[in-house]
């Protein structure tokens, strides 16, 4: 049987829609996975199979074909694991939601079945936001740099077999959303101040503009002058280790 | 030192910023786990050994450099002239367009790279070339070939360059608390929220991003201060690109108090910013 799920590549900071179609059919066992995949999405044979099976779904041994469209633009990263994975669950009837046009997934599975995070969660929802998806299904660890967008509903799951429950409805998994403000007020203070750098007032003069317009700046000195004032805030550096 | 301060007295990020630069943080894949969405402006400070790849970006398919890593922070290259020479001008073209096309065999990406570039460097070999308390022993001819590892196109895009000079024991013992960090970045909060305002349509966010047609617009001076100009470039011998920019600085130092127009007294605050023209005649 064919399902086709949807996820999001990225391209530099630009991302495209891709289809993942996936059909299952009786004949010679085989895993094939067209439309142009590097070698980190051929890879995903294993940890899909190994990841499926430990989440306690059964693989027959079937011939499964995958393609991801548009195949004609080189496709990279772990985060396909994800939807090819439900893709499979899918053409097996297992998810069992014929509601999934504007949802995606993105995502790394490890063997037990665990998601993993994947780098560039944050581009790919805001190409997604762009794309008019509704919904995105990410690993739980992503989750809080997704969630600063408004206008999409962020799930993290922390599972394959999670996944598999919330789409079925067997369980809710609730979108998280973090506010801007609230998220700045929790930002850790600097440990150096210029209040510790006694005279040099016109560097500290000429830093202020340079921060203040964004400027370029050089700072020319003989050698040593710099270091002289921080001599009691080193131990900042230092890790300290206690038993 | 005083560079490593610099990231307490930068202006707050807008949203927009923090989210343009978590994406590119995302993209490199360096967010940690416990803070996963940027709240403060990067301060990249790569060490004298990197590569022009590492600096600038690429890959088989392009992932983005240190100098994109810093979009909308500092880039800080401490002791500038120990970087490779061919790896500082790959500089050129991403301090002026702000951002950095990549071309490899996977396709061509660009990347946003609109950093405050903050270096360090003595002055020559021995260190005390122009100081006040220690002879040089350099021989000018030592002293152009220390020179000579950074060009001039690369220095003339930076609009502030200042002299730091040894403090004198007195300072040192003073008990007179000088300014914190808060106070300071009080003050550059407001000069930048003024910035913003003004460039709203313009799609800039701070006078260091003007154009010269923008310049035009923005930076309009009286005859006094073109006067007190045109002394400076005959003097020091400026180019036409430091023009623009001790009219951006002026720019800035007019906003820092918070005047709405330039003033002689910014313009010449501006001109004295451009040390190194005077100092090696460049």
């Amino acid at each position: 049987m064919l399902s086709i799920t949807k996820t999001i590549a990225l391209y530099g900071l630009e991302g495209f829609l891709v289809d993942v179609q996936v059909d299952i059919s009786s004949g010679m066992p085989s895993w094939n996975i067209v439309g142009l995949p590097d070698a980190s999405v051929k890879e995903a044979q294993e940890r899909i199979k190994t990841a499926i099976k430990n989440s306690g779904y059964e693989l027959f041994s079937r011939k499964i074909v995958i393609n991801l469209a548009p195949a004609t633009i080189r496709k990279e990263g772990s985060m396909f694991d994800l939807p090819i994975a439900i893709g499979i669950l899918r053409s097996l009837d297992i998810i069992n939601n014929p509601n999934l046009e504007n949802t995606i997934f993105i995502g790394e599975l490890s063997l037990n079945g665990n998601l993993n995070p994947i780098s560039g969660a944050l581009p790919i929802c805001i190409e997604a936001k762009k794309l008019g998806i509704k919904r995105i299904i990410m690993p739980k660890q992503n989750q809080q740099e997704a969630s600063i967008l408004s206008g999409v509903e962020i799930i993290g799951a922390y599972d394959l077999s999670q996944v598999v429950y919330y789409l079925n409805g067997n369980i809710k998994i609730q979108s998280i959303k973090t506010n801007w403000e609230e998220y700045l007020k929790k930002r850790k203070a600097y440990a150096l101040d210029f209040s510790e750098v006694k005279g040099q007032e016109n560097v500290k003069r000429a830093i202020e503009i340079a921060a203040a317009g964004s400027h370029n700046c050089v700072l020319i000195g003989s050698p040593r002058l710099w270091q002289n004032y921080d001599s009691t805030k080193n131990t900042n550096y230092f890790a300290r280790t206690y038993f | 030192m005083i560079a490593q301060r610099i990231p307490t007295i930068l202006p707050e990020l807008t949203f927009e910023e923090a989210l343009e630069i978590t994406k590119i943080h995302s993209i490199a894949g360096i967010l940690k786990e416990n803070n996963q969405i940027i709240t403060t402006r990067p301060f990249r400070h790569p060490h004298h050994t990197i590569s022009a790849i590492s600096l600038v970006g690429g890959g088989k398919t392009p992932k983005p450099g240190e100098i994109s890593l810093a979009h909308y922070g500092v880039l800080f290259l401490d002791e500038l002239l120990e970087f490779n020479k061919h790896t500082l001008e790959l500089l050129r073209g991403p301090l002026e367009d702000g951002d950095i096309t990549i071309n490899r065999v996977n396709g061509t990406l660009t990347y946003p790279c609109k950093f405050m570039f903050v270096t360090s460097m003595n002055p020559c070999p021995c260190g005390y070339y122009g100081s006040n308390d220690k002879e040089c022993i350099c021989t000018p001819q030592a002293i152009s070939k220390y020179m000579a590892k950074i060009s001039g196109p690369l220095l003339d895009r930076i609009d502030i360059q200042i002299e730091v000079n040894s403090v004198k024991y007195e300072k040192l013992e003073s008990k007179e608390l000088p300014e914190t960090s808060e106070q300071i970045k009080k003050r550059v909060n407001e000069a930048r929220k003024i910035q913003q305002e003004r460039y709203k349509q313009e799609k800039i966010y701070s006078n260091s991003s003007l154009t010269p047609r923008l310049i035009e617009k923005y930076c309009k001076i009286d005859n006094n201060c073109k006067a007190l100009l045109e002394v400076a470039f005959k003097k020091l011998g400026l180019s036409a690109r430091a023009y623009g920019r001790i009219l951006k600085v002026a720019r800035t130092i007019a906003d820092l108090s918070k005047s709405e127009n330039i003033q002689k007294a910014h313009i010449a605050e501006a001109i004295q910013y451009r040390n190194l023209d005077k100092k090696y005649g460049k």
